[in-house]
């Protein structure tokens, strides 16, 4: 092999002017790449690592600019090339894959025709000559039958076809370099982990080299022979990947590893005990009266509960169903006879993959959705009223979801978002409601000042926190937890982690812990459910579970779920 | 699909029934149209038989009724003024309208379109704060005061262009066109000119808009990442994917202007539609207004549909609910 390597980027430096000032999102970054190695380039959101691909790759929009650097793609090069020669380059030389293939796949065009667009871009080729070509692409990156799947439009395919497709146009022009700009995260672990095995045998074949752009430590040690630690722009460490991820020099390196629940230990505070510097959360007298436990009933019953979404039909429809002209609505059994009992404390991990059922099973739970058939208990009490329009009876209960985004007023001040709920149920009075709310906002540990701003203003760790305080401040016995830690960055995942282990000891809740993430759930909760297509297929206590699995898919999904090194 | 298509034609007969009562009551309430028909000084014979020749002395539903089964025979009146079959005298207007409408509307949507995409992809651009500053006019300007300032201009400063009517027309299936002869085309210009300008504004910011935010998705920044030249990423994707909104607004500006072109119809002493409303509202023409108004609700349903037909072929995944 030639000692020369294929691309060398040499105090790379690219900025974002803006009215506020000028973003260095990359700030100095130097690395070397030689031929047909994988490269890992991992760091938090905001680290500059996906803005260093698009670097690479001269797709950098304004108000960006590479400022500065080197970057030499086998001794050529790159910056300051004309508009005109990069584009020569991008997808023929360098090609990349971006992370989530709902979004990069034109929902208008057919596969087929997306693929002989990107041919077309570097070569004349006849329609049937693309169109082979096609097939050919296809079929490389293991799609089955691909002659008719050409003709496919991206809906018709699951996420991971439509990574597939992403690859396969990626790879059309037998690129001497790709970016993979986390091409795994949208995914679920079963296919992330039948896509890493795939990009790692393609690249392989091919002699291509690879930036596997990550914030998941573990999927770059699985794929990856030397990894560059990124912050703030700035490379902190880089090294191959057994010593980076076994012997970290940087604290930052170090902290990154500690925030990972995997590594520690089932129950205990991670990276240190990271953001439980919190003031205890306020009771109410309330919740005395109702810790009153009832022995003989079981404390919370989910019974045989199903639930069916399907399409309303109309009048017409309905006629039309009755002449046999149409066919009913296509249904969805999302939850099909779930059966699960919690003890008071207790805390419940459901896991799957998406569409399995489990959010639409934990919304049940929560009251939100009303199941078909079965019931939910609390205390032997039904958690939503019975008749034609069932609604939540209960405050014991309460949701954090995934998005705090989204699951946040944008327009209403954070310290309301909290109150509006104890006042409407006379927890509080509206006297008490400010009081009671900066209690809150410290016992999550955010400033108490912070209740007069609105959730623009906040982080996504913060904004977590909020809706944390906003779900707690009901004063529920049981939290159904939605992923809530699933959008965020690790060491923000590790303190939201941390808070809510602190909580749930400090109120002695029961929790019912929604997540796909099987290392969150195995640390956070005593016993776990595997769901399944609308089924639990095995649940038990967590260490069982994990280090007996019994179920065929349980050991699948637990086989796929990569794993760091160890020292 | 076969159902769609069955449940929008029964919802269809459902609206137009609904406006055929609502135009029928509303007509009735603007006022007597005997009073314009004869002069004050008729006697009150004469009078009196004029109003039973019309059937203006029967209770109102029974005179809805009897409308209602002359249309289903296809039969909408006669005209209390022109005296002919309000039928023939709608159709002998409407191309004029058709021709005048469908090349205001296509012409702002070519012109537009493209102005937009550009001023959406190069925003930042010389050319596109020009764009942008027109459709600003196009928007914020009366239609009338264009109308006359193109008539002043074109007309009669310049005398290119005449400054109203139809011009020469030619019979292509027993119907009269303008845009087939010379003379006619001339004629046409200023009027679509003028009815455009608006429909150009509108068509401008949508597609400016829909480019700037395609122009950030993930699937052009993916498609420029494979080396696709500007212009196919332009032409194949934004195009695309900006269609629906351009499609939805096309579709409604286009009834829209073929029912309500009156303003510069009236300007250019365009003989469409527009100008025949107008004057049979003056004179209380009561079968002409109720037939040209259950024909615009005619219009906009048909158009409507015809917009979600385009959706279907326009976006796949609308068709998925269907081929199942």
């Amino acid at each position: 092999m030639s000692p020369s390597p294929l691309l060398e980027v040499t105090n790379l430096v690219t900025h974002f002017h803006s009215r506020t000032g000028i973003v260095k999102a990359v700030d100095g970054v130097s690395f070397a790449l030689r031929r047909g190695e994988v490269m890992g380039l991992v760091g938090e959101s905001g680290s500059g690592k996906s803005i260093t691909g698009f670097s690479i790759i001269g797709l950098i929009d304004p108000p960006g600019r590479v400022e500065g650097g080197s970057i030499k793609l086998d001794g050529r090069e790159l910056v300051g090339l004309p508009s005109s020669e990069l584009r020569g380059i991008r997808g023929k030389s360098i090609s990349m894959v971006f992370q989530d293939p709902m979004m990069t796949l034109n929902p208008m065009l057919t596969i087929g025709t997306q693929i002989r667009l990107a041919l077309e871009a570097h070569e004349d080729v006849s329609a049937a000559e693309g169109r082979k070509r096609a097939i050919a692409a296809l079929r490389q990156v293991r799609i089955p039958e691909p002659e008719t799947k050409v003709d496919f439009y991206p809906h018709q395919f699951s996420g991971g076809m439509r990574q597939r497709v992403a690859i396969a146009i990626a790879l059309l022009h037998r690129p001497k370099l790709i970016i993979a700009d986390e091409p795994t995260t949208a995914l679920d672990v079963s296919i992330q982990a039948e896509i890493l095995v795939e990009m790692k045998e393609l690249v392989a074949e091919l002699g291509t080299s690879m930036i596997w752009i990550s914030h998941d430590l573990a999927t770059i040690a699985s794929i990856a022979d030397h990894v560059c630690v990124m912050r703030s722009g700035k490379i902190v460490e880089a090294g191959p990947v057994l010593d980076v991820l076994t012997r970290p020099k940087h604290p930052y390196t170090q902290s990154l590893l500690d925030a990972l629940p995997s590594r520690a230990k089932p129950g205990a505070l991670l990276a240190r005990g990271a953001g439980t510097d919190a003031a205890p959360p306020p009771r109410l007298a309330r919740l005395a009266e109702s810790g009153r436990r009832k022995a003989e009933i079981p404390y919370f019953v989910i019974d045989a509960v199903g639930k069916r979404f399907q399409q309303k039909a109309g009048v017409l429809r309905l006629l039309a169903q009755k002449m046999g002209i149409a066919r009913p609505a296509p249904s969805v059994q999302a939850v099909d006879s779930v059966s699960l009992t919690l003890t008071r404390g207790e805390a419940l991990g459901l896991v799957g993959e998406s569409g399995s059922g489990k959010s639409t099973l934990g919304r049940m739970a929560a009251g939100i959705y009303a199941p078909d058939a079965g019931h939910v208990l609390l205390d032997g009490e039904p958690v939503m009223s019975s008749g034609d329009r069932p609604h939540k009876i209960t405050t014991r209960i309460q949701t954090i979801f995934q998005d705090p985004f989204a699951s946040l007023n944008q327009r209403m001040r954070i310290g309301d978002s909290i109150s509006e709920g104890p006042i409407a149920h006379g927890l509080v009075s509206r006297a008490e409601a400010g009081h009671y709310v900066r209690q809150w906002l410290a016992a999550v540990g955010l400033d108490p000042a912070f209740a007069s701003r609105y959730p623009h203003q906040f982080s996504g760790g913060q904004r977590q926190r909020v809706a944390i305080a906003r779900a707690l401040a009901m004063q529920p016995d049981v939290v159904v937890c939605d992923e809530p830690v699933a959008s965020l960055d690790v060491s923000i995942q590790a303190q939201i982690i941390n808070l809510l282990i602190r909580l749930r000891s400090e109120l002695d809740l029961t929790l019912i812990f929604i997540s796909h993430d099987l290392s969150v759930v195995r640390h956070l909760c005593d016993r776990v459910a595997i769901m399944h297509r609308g089924r639990i297929v095995e649940s038990g206590t967590a260490s069982e579970v994990y280090d007996h699995p019994q179920d065929p898919y349980t050991q699948r999904l637990l086989a796929a779920v990569p794993v760091l090194p160890v020292a | 699909m076969l159902g769609h298509v069955t449940g929008r034609i029964a919802q269809a007969l459902v609206v137009m029934l609904v406006m055929s009562m609502l135009v029928f009551v509303g007509v009735h309430a603007i006022g007597n149209p005997i009073d314009v028909l004869i002069g004050p000084d008729v006697s009150q014979d004469i009078r009196l038989e004029t109003i039973a020749r019309y059937g203006l002395d029967r209770p109102l539903y029974e005179q809805y009724f009897t409308f209602l089964g002359r249309i289903l025979h296809g039969d909408f009146g006669r005209s209390f003024v022109f005296g002919m079959p309000v039928l023939d005298l709608i159709l002998s207007r409407l191309p004029a309208t058709l021709e005048l409408t469908l090349s205001a509307v296509c012409g702002a949507a070519l012109i537009g379109i493209p102005a937009g995409i550009y001023a959406g992809y190069r925003p930042d651009g010389f050319a596109a704060k020009i764009i942008m500053t027109v459709s600003i006019l196009g928007f914020s300007v009366p239609t009338f005061w264009i109308g006359l300032v193109l008539i002043m201009t074109f007309a009669v400063e310049l005398q290119w262009l005449p400054a109203g009517g139809r011009g020469d027309t030619v019979a292509v299936f027993g119907v009269e066109w303008s845009f087939l002869t010379l003379n006619g085309l001339s004629h046409l210009l200023l009027p679509a000119l003028n009815l455009a300008f608006f429909k150009l504004a509108l068509m401008t910011r949508l597609a400016r808009a829909g480019t700037r935010e395609a122009m950030l998705s993930d699937t052009v920044k993916f498609a420029r990442a494979a080396g696709l030249s500007e212009w196919t990423v332009l032409r194949r994707h934004v195009l695309r994917l900006i269609a629906i909104p351009l499609v939805t607004v096309f579709g409604l500006e286009f009834a829209s202007t073929l029912a309500f072109a009156v303003v510069t119809e009236t300007i250019f002493s365009w003989p469409g539609i527009g100008k025949l409303i107008i004057d049979s509202i003056t004179s209380l023409d009561r079968p002409v207004m109720v037939a040209y108004l259950m024909l615009v609700a005619f219009v906009f349903i048909t158009i409507n549909f015809l917009v979600d037909l385009a959706y279907v072929g326009l976006d796949p995944r609308l068709r998925k609910a269907g081929s199942r």
